[in-house]
């Protein structure tokens, strides 16, 4: 079970949700929605212990969410990020070229030039539900899902089959938060916090 | 200075009119260019001697020490420039990673493989010279390729980091790409050394008279010593800079990501992606 209770959170200047009180109960589907800047993520992030809580208080299973709770909390949580489509080495993991020799370079001394990683080619839709599902398969013993906006990237059919398998999780006795600005993905919740700009 | 040196150093350089006439023939407009280059190098090449010379006369342990920190200072700020990277923070990091690093093995060298005195000058210094070099190289490319894939691929250590993952585990797939990005060249050229032709430390090492053997030795000794010098100083920098890069809640300070408001709201908010249910 999660509580937000007239949690409010902060983040540098921008004050996001306001004085926010609800509860996430065990084998129900939450349902956070609302429009963009509304603070949908910043919820979800503080849930994760990323942010802090500038008023209130966020718990999990009525223990308090601190910086230093937070670890214990994340390893009973799966995570779906909202950006779940740049997570492309969670799938295929990167393999560099190899480089050329460089004979007289490397051992007498003239200056490597630095190395530019750049972002992986984002994951298509069907990607996408498949690191879903990989990730949930992994963490079938994790009693707290969350999942932010885990629909955005993805087709009618297969948000349907992300509906499904986030049920499926709550029927298993999980509490699961997700955030999304679907009214497809609200119709499935069992409860459904609106949070406003 | 006697004057037989200066004859032979004049001689040397004497050397230089066989390109100056090509080029007076050819493409005269790089004559100037390539006067100022030679005289640069020539005043670099005689101060370092000078400081060099300094360090054999003097050959204190204290003084090679000293200098030898004073060389890794420089090689990290030369390090952060290289790497792209603003600002002071990470300097104590590179540093104090590349004298350990640096120290360790060169010590190593000169205390167990190596016939000299450990301390003394005329093996020390031009040891960890030779080290500092390879190793400040390989960490251009190590630090840079685990900066640049923290901030390419931050959604993946969050994503871990989200799913309970330790910070240290977190970020074992950017230190493994940034130990790639040192072991595979070193890999590459090792491939190759000595194939092709012979390495310019082989040829100093016998222009100081070794034998051949001697200089096999020293040879293979200085490539493991600068290969394990290399991995060390990453994996030393990489731990001490962590309490840079990172901020309380595990996130990356917004000093190494250089993100400007815009993309800090984006990242706190939900500035993002729409939803594009029909793509």
């Amino acid at each position: 079970m999660l509580e937000f209770k007239d949690a409010t959170i902060k983040v540098g200047e921008w004050i996001l949700p306001i004085r926010l009180s609800f509860i996430a109960r065990d084998g129900e589907v939450t349902c956070v929605t609302g429009p963009e800047d509304s603070g949908k993520t910043t919820l979800i992030r503080t849930l994760m212990g990323f942010l802090p809580v500038h008023e209130g208080f966020v718990s999990v299973d009525g223990e308090l969410l601190t910086i230093h709770s937070s670890h214990a909390f994340r390893q009973m949580m799966v995570y779906l990020p909202q950006q779940i489509q740049f997570l492309a080495h969670q799938l295929r993991v990167p393999e560099p070229e190899e480089p050329e020799a460089e004979e007289f370079a490397v051992w007498n001394n003239l200056m490597s030039a630095a190395n530019t990683e750049s972002t992986p080619e984002p994951l298509n839709a069907e990607e996408i539900l498949m690191l879903a599902e990989q990730t949930l398969k992994e963490a079938a013993d994790k009693p707290i899902v969350i999942a932010d906006e885990p629909t955005a990237f993805l087709t009618p059919e297969l948000t349907m089959r992300m509906i499904e398998l986030l049920r499926k999780q709550a029927e298993a006795g999980k509490t699961v938060l997700v955030t999304t600005r679907k009214p497809q993905v609200a119709d499935y919740a069992d409860q459904v916090i609106q949070l406003y700009k | 200075m006697d004057k037989g040196l200066i004859l032979h150093t004049i001689l040397g350089l004497l050397l230089l009119l066989i390109p100056a006439g090509a080029l007076y023939w050819l493409e005269r407009q790089k004559i100037a260019r390539l006067c100022f280059v030679v005289g640069r190098m020539i005043v670099q090449l005689l101060v370092l001697s000078l400081m060099v010379w300094g360090l054999f006369k003097i050959d204190r342990p204290w003084l090679s020490i000293a200098w030898l920190i004073v060389l890794a200072l420089g090689m990290s700020w030369l390090v952060l420039k290289r790497c792209d990277v603003k600002g002071w923070a990470l300097i104590p990091a590179v540093t104090v990673g590349l004298f350990v690093g640096v120290f360790v093995v060169g010590m190593w060298l000169l205390v167990l493989v190596l016939p000299g005195r450990a301390l003394e000058a005329r093996w020390f210094v031009p040891v960890m010279a030779l080290l500092m070099g390879h190793t400040t190289s390989m960490l251009i490319r190590g630090l840079s390729t685990y900066l640049s894939a923290l901030k390419a691929d931050e959604q993946q250590y969050e994503f871990l980091r989200g799913n309970g993952i330790l910070h240290l585990k977190a970020l074992q797939p950017f230190m493994r790409r940034a130990l790639l990005a040192v072991v595979q060249p070193t890999i590459a050229n090792l491939k190759v050394l000595a194939l092709t032709s012979m390495p310019l430390l082989l040829g100093g090492l016998l222009l100081g008279g070794l034998s051949p053997l001697h200089a096999f030795i020293l040879m293979l000794s200085m490539v493991c010593g600068c290969f394990s010098a290399s991995v060390l100083t990453l994996g030393i920098t990489i731990f001490l800079a962590d309490k840079s890069l990172f901020d309380k809640f595990g996130k990356q300070n917004s000093e190494n990501k250089n993100e400007s408001n815009e993309e800090r709201k984006y990242l706190a908010g939900d500035g993002a992606d729409g939803d594009i249910a029909g793509m």
